[in-house]
């Protein structure tokens, strides 16, 4: 098989590779916020339910935790919600970065001043005011350069989809791999994720460059 | 007493009144019975020790600390009664007629002078146009001119308190409350945020500072409130408190700042 053959071939699973990516940020983000704000709240239970989800998540590997989600309900109630993989890879890796990015947003939060807060009830801004407006845009600067890291170890976790057979590029460089007995597919798979990380790393600078006109 | 006079609202009532306030921190009591009031127009000073209670007592009176028991009472109006507190939309009412300076500012780094002046008048509702005009005339009033679109980062410490000034300023309260306005600035600052304040004394905005400058304090006041140990020790005119303090614990206080 010639290097362009094995190229295009992979390409075909770029569409997959991509859909994990995009559709874990779409769900994990906003999730993760949701996970912050409880394991944040005042009530101990809740906060102490959450905290013991995010050290299960962020304690466990994330290929365990897919198979879970992927063969658990076979396992278990006899239902078969594998045919689209899609949705359990989706669903697994949204939960699991959900956990890492609540705690990214918590340490942000937990950073702002309590003077900001106080100027805000004094100024009349009300709470939810105040965190949408004065809170999560200073929160939003301050946690950049940790999303970059996790956005950049997401698009290598994508990989991981290997483990359930999901067909993104990991995968089928892994089956041309050994139908061809050679290596080639895991340098152009390394290739490929070079080169996306490599453009996430500047789309990410350029929001940090955004958000640079206050210090 | 004119006809126009509402009834709800005596002439007579002070704008600020605070009857046996007490407030702890667990089993710390920073404020003992503290009682006093404010009259328009009226420039109180809290001076004293640190750790008195003199910065508890303003959170206290702009609900940023929820006091233990006691009374305040806004032009008559119980905002607290006997420790208990209003409800949250009377108390909403009530954040209207106060402003706050504190001594860190607290501006909001992300945004413009004129979005931080603006934005709160603009969220009760005043037109944009109106709140921009009226951020200009502060800003004038401030000093600074031309800075509209200037970040809190770019300005000098005495700068940001104006601009904390204007904005509080720009919600047009009754009364201004001022947490030691001038201790995180440089002694040139402290001038120049100082005598906006004499400004606006001499304006007859009605105010509460708490202060350790006693050159301020005594130039500016009506009365002025000495604290210590959560207690009002003394309460005069700058004149009786700091030429003929009666307390041997003013006293003890004052004699820091005349050597």
């Amino acid at each position: 098989m010639s290097l362009m053959t094995m190229i295009a071939k992979m390409s075909e699973g770029l569409e997959k590779t991509c859909a994990i990516f995009f559709l874990t940020l779409l769900f994990a983000i906003p999730l993760g916020m949701i996970v912050a704000l409880l394991r944040m709240s005042k009530n101990k239970i809740i906060s102490g339910i959450v905290r013991f989800f995010i050290t299960v998540l962020r304690g466990t590997p994330l290929m365990l935790q897919l198979l879970a989600v992927t063969y658990g309900p076979h396992y278990l109630f006899g239902a078969d919600i594998s045919r689209n993989k899609l949705i359990p890879v989706v669903i697994a890796f949204s939960i699991n970065y959900a956990a890492y990015f609540a705690e990214i947003y918590r340490g942000g939060i937990e950073s702002i001043p309590k003077g900001q807060y106080e100027a805000a009830a004094v100024l009349g801004y009300s709470r939810l005011q105040t965190f949408m407006r004065i809170i999560l845009p200073q929160v939003v600067k301050r946690i950049l350069p940790s999303m970059t890291n996790e956005v950049i170890t997401l698009v290598k976790d994508t990989s991981i989809a290997f483990a359930v057979s999901y067909e993104e590029i990991f995968t089928i460089g892994k089956q041309i791999a050994n139908s061809q007995t050679s290596f080639m597919p895991f340098v152009v798979a390394g290739v490929f994720y070079y080169l996306f990380n490599f453009v996430v790393d500047r789309i990410m600078g350029l929001f940090e460059k955004r958000l640079n006109y206050y210090s | 007493m004119s006809k126009e006079t509402k009834l709800d609202q005596p002439a007579s009532a002070p704008i600020l009144e605070v009857r046996g306030l007490q407030k702890s921190f667990g089993s710390i009591e920073v404020l003992k019975d503290i009682s006093f009031s404010v009259t328009q127009g009226n420039v109180v000073t809290v001076i004293g020790p640190s750790g008195s209670g003199k910065s508890t007592l303003l959170r206290c009176a702009s609900f940023l600390e929820t006091a233990n028991g006691g009374d305040i009472l806004y032009d008559g109006e119980y905002a607290l009664k006997d420790g208990v507190y209003a409800e949250k939309k009377d108390l909403n009412r009530f954040r209207t007629r106060f402003g706050m300076v504190f001594q860190n500012f607290n501006l909001f780094p992300h945004y413009s002078v004129m979005k931080n002046i603006c934005e709160p008048p603009m969220l009760r509702g005043c037109g944009k146009e109106e709140a921009r005009e009226r951020a200009a005339q502060l800003l004038q009033k401030m000093g600074l001119e031309g800075k509209e679109d200037a970040y809190p980062c770019q300005l000098s410490g005495g700068q940001q308190q104006r601009v904390a000034i204007a904005r509080a300023l720009a919600l047009e309260p009754e009364i201004l409350y001022f947490d030691e306005p001038t201790s995180a600035l440089d002694p040139e600052l402290t001038g120049e945020v100082l005598k906006v304040i004499r400004q606006l004394a001499a304006d007859r905005m009605t105010m509460v500072v708490v202060t350790h400058e006693m050159a301020f304090a005594r130039a500016v006041s009506h009365r002025v409130v000495f604290m210590a140990d959560g207690c009002i020790v003394e309460e005069g005119s700058p004149e009786q408190v700091f030429e003929d303090p009666r307390q041997d614990r003013t006293k003890q206080f004052l004699s820091n700042y005349t050597k």
